[in-house]
């Protein structure tokens, strides 16, 4: 209800951007003065997290002219700027891999993937509600906020798209480094298997989109099993036993 | 000075009785010049809407009754219009000021023209010099109200006409309507309508179909767009994203199949249906495919109803506002009532402060020791100094009353200043009733006797009365300083006033 008043908008928009800036910066700054780029601990990663969401979510403002995203996005980036600041120290990785290069494509792309995953998977939902809306003539006013069915469409096709690359890149370079590491018996990992199996699933999905020409609520809830087996593919985390980074 | 507003609107008043009274913009200004004669009337605006005739005035006392300007000019027996004028004076006619430019006054509440129609008014009453300065003040803040309701309520953020629900919808489904294809089928005024505020927020392509090929390719010609046999309807429709229809037709002209060959047509692109005909054009199992959205009249008239109700909540914030702004509106009123008061009183203090340098030095000269130009400097920076200590907390004072409204404790400081008093150091010089009393008597090289007691009833061991103008003191700002800078002066009225 918040969000129709126009005082608001002009008023969380610049903190959401002064918000970006400090954090940015907080972060660099904390990753310079250790000498390394590659974020070390589950702290720094939900941090590179934060700031990912936020960059997703001002790049569709400066392209979408829409600020509803703002309405998940950014509790989201707050939640996971602040429970690393006040939760247990998770442990770190203490392997020498950490200052490779390498790990911070691995690491950063990833997260770019998986933030804009998010924001397809958002959009989809709110394409479905307003779709819904829209179909049944609703009058419901605190839903008179959401975007678009096009604008919705349009992002959640073009963040899909995007994070394929992300995704692609992400994992190329952990299994490059896994390969140096630890050879073959890496990718016997249940939870490396999914993620290829993820992948591979992304781009059928893909491919389904881009040939049939697949639009509406069919497209929507396509991608949105595609993005939350991606989601669920970043939970299987605790299953592995060698990509729990923080027991390296 | 009051300020009254009196007039007649839609809820006091017939629509036969407001379109006799009803002035054009084009004799707005003669009308308010007309206004401006009755005597006892300063400062005059008229406002005439078709919602509304409403004159505003700032008038003395005993002005002559408003009401007689339009029995006088439009010859209407005042036992006829009595019934439905209504009066206000004072706060409610700001107060009813600010509700009709902030649009909560208005039959359709949160209309944007209202604002529109007050400023043309108020540029035909300044182009007379009807408005100068009260009415000037009242009307540069009621913009600055009705800008803030809009901004801070959502008043005006929601359609209630027909025409612009089709085009809010249409909005909801594509964003932006540049380069959509509009198709009207059917050539009813409504339909037209809709088209036209959909091409106004930048729809591209518009195709017009009717029975009488001729009609539509009028209508096209009228868009710039092209004409459609009937008999290609069919063919045509799947190019458009928006088929607005309101043929005569008995049975629905597209049903479901004709809709899922559109959308094959389309690679899913959405469509949206705007059914304004009766009986309906659109079979409404069309709503039920993915990608199609049809709205009949039903649907688009219970939208607007529901926004016209949303905006009735608003229009409580609205109101809310309002108050508060009426509120601090009384509060500057009451404090530059007490500007021209201490704006003497500081010329007061400038001549007593002359007057008694002057003396001290001429004495000093006649003694043979007369002051050095740094000596003269020195006891003219103390002489300015001690007049603003002396006077910098009762003016604080008497300006903060002013501004709480709090007549008791103005009367009491007015008369510890010595403001209420006439004649020489006082108010109101019965010689010079319109000039500042330091103006209307300073003479230069007067002498005050030592120990002369005057009527402000300050008096110094050296027989000088140390007042001296707030806003001659470098760190400090003049009285009045605050007061202005709220209101801007009016620029000057333009010089064929016919007062």
């Amino acid at each position: 209800m918040l969000y129709g008043r126009p005082g608001w908008k002009r008023l969380c928009l610049p903190l959401a951007v002064a918000a970006f800036f400090f954090h940015f910066v907080s972060l660099t700054e904390m990753l310079i003065a250790a000498h390394r780029w590659a974020p070390m601990d589950m702290r720094e990663v939900q941090s590179l997290l934060a700031i990912s969401v936020c960059a997703i979510f001002l790049l569709i403002v400066a392209f979408y002219r829409t600020v509803s995203f703002g309405i998940f996005a950014l509790p989201m980036a707050l939640l996971l700027s602040l429970e690393p600041a006040f939760g247990l120290e998770q442990g770190s990785i203490a392997s020498p891999m950490a200052r490779s290069g390498w790990l911070f494509v691995h690491i950063s792309t990833i997260l770019a993937a998986y933030a804009a995953l998010f924001f397809s998977l958002l959009a989809s939902l709110l394409y479905l509600a307003q779709e819904r809306r829209l179909k049944q003539k609703s009058k419901i006013g605190f839903l008179t906020w959401l975007p678009p069915l096009d604008t919705m469409d349009q992002i959640a096709s073009l963040l899909l798209l995007a994070g394929f690359p992300c995704m692609t890149v992400g994992l190329l370079a952990g299994s490059l480094i896994a390969q140096q590491s630890m050879g073959a018996a890496y990718f016997l990992d249940p939870k490396i298997l999914l993620s290829f199996g993820m992948w591979v699933l992304y781009l059928l999905v893909l491919c389904v989109q881009r040939s049939s020409g697949m639009r509406g609520r069919r497209a929507v809830y396509l991608s949105s099993f595609a993005v939350l087996v991606a989601l669920s593919v970043w939970a299987a985390n605790e299953f592995s036993s060698v990509h729990r980074f923080t027991r390296l | 000075m009051k300020i009254c507003l009196t007039g007649v609107n839609h809820k006091t008043a017939s629509i036969d009785l407001r379109e006799r009274l009803a002035i054009s913009p084009a004799h707005l200004a003669e009308a308010t010049r007309s206004l401006l004669k009755i005597a006892g009337v300063r400062e005059a605006l008229v406002l005439s809407t078709c919602n509304r005739v409403e004159l505003l005035t700032c008038q003395e006392q005993d002005a002559a009754p408003i009401e007689t300007f339009l029995h006088d000019r439009f010859g209407i027996d005042p036992a006829v219009l009595r019934p439905h004028l209504y009066e206000y004076w004072e706060e409610e006619a700001v107060r009813h000021l600010f509700r009709v430019a902030s649009s909560l006054d208005s039959m359709v509440i949160g209309e944007p023209q209202i604002l529109g129609q007050v400023k043309e008014s108020y540029l035909a009453a300044r182009s007379v010099g009807a408005v100068r300065t009260q009415l000037d003040r009242l009307l540069q803040r009621t913009f600055t109200v009705a800008k803030r309701v809009r901004s801070e309520t959502r008043i005006g953020s929601s359609s209630v006409s027909i025409a612009s629900v089709a085009v809010e919808l249409a909005q909801k489904i594509f964003g932006s309507l540049e380069s959509k294809t509009v198709f009207l089928i059917g050539a009813g005024q409504m339909s037209e309508l809709a088209a036209r505020h959909l091409v106004e927020q930048g729809a591209g392509t518009v195709f017009v179909a009717n029975r009488t090929h001729e009609r539509a390719e009028r209508l096209a010609a009228q868009f710039g767009g092209s004409a459609i046999r009937f008999e290609d309807l069919y063919a045509t429709a799947d190019q458009a994203d928006i088929i607005i229809t309101s043929t005569g037709a008995p049975d629905a002209i597209f049903r479901k199949e004709h809709a899922q060959r559109f959308l094959q047509g389309r690679r899913g692109r959405p469509m949206f249906f705007i059914d304004i005909a009766l009986p309906r054009d659109v079979d409404p199992e069309v709503n039920r495919l993915d990608g199609i959205f049809l709205y009949d009249i039903d649907d688009l008239q219970s939208v607007a109803a529901a926004h016209l109700a949303e905006r009735g909540k608003e229009a409580e914030s609205g109101d809310a506002m309002i108050d508060e702004e009426v509120e601090q509106y009384r509060r500057r009123m009451h404090s530059l009532q007490i500007v021209p008061e201490i704006m003497r009183l500081q010329g007061v203090v400038d001549e007593i402060r002359h007057g008694e340098v002057q003396r001290m030095e001429s004495r000093l000269e006649a003694r043979g020791e007369a002051l050095s130009p740094a000596q003269q400097a020195a006891v003219e920076a103390l002489a300015r100094g001690l007049s603003n200590k002396l006077l910098h907390h009762p003016l604080k004072a008497i300006k903060a009353a002013a501004r709480a409204g709090d007549a008791a404790a103005v009367e009491a400081i007015r008369e510890a200043l010595g403001l209420n008093l006439t004649g020489r150091y006082g108010f109101g010089d019965p010689a010079h009733p319109d000039a500042p009393a330091g103006q209307a008597q300073a003479q230069p090289g007067s002498e005050v006797e030592p120990g002369f007691q005057t009527e402000t009833g300050f008096q110094t061991e050296t027989g000088s009365e140390d007042w001296e103008s707030p806003s001659c003191d470098p760190g400090e700002s003049s009285a009045a300083d605050g007061l202005e800078d709220e209101f801007p002066p009016s620029p000057p009225a333009p010089k064929d006033h016919p007062r």
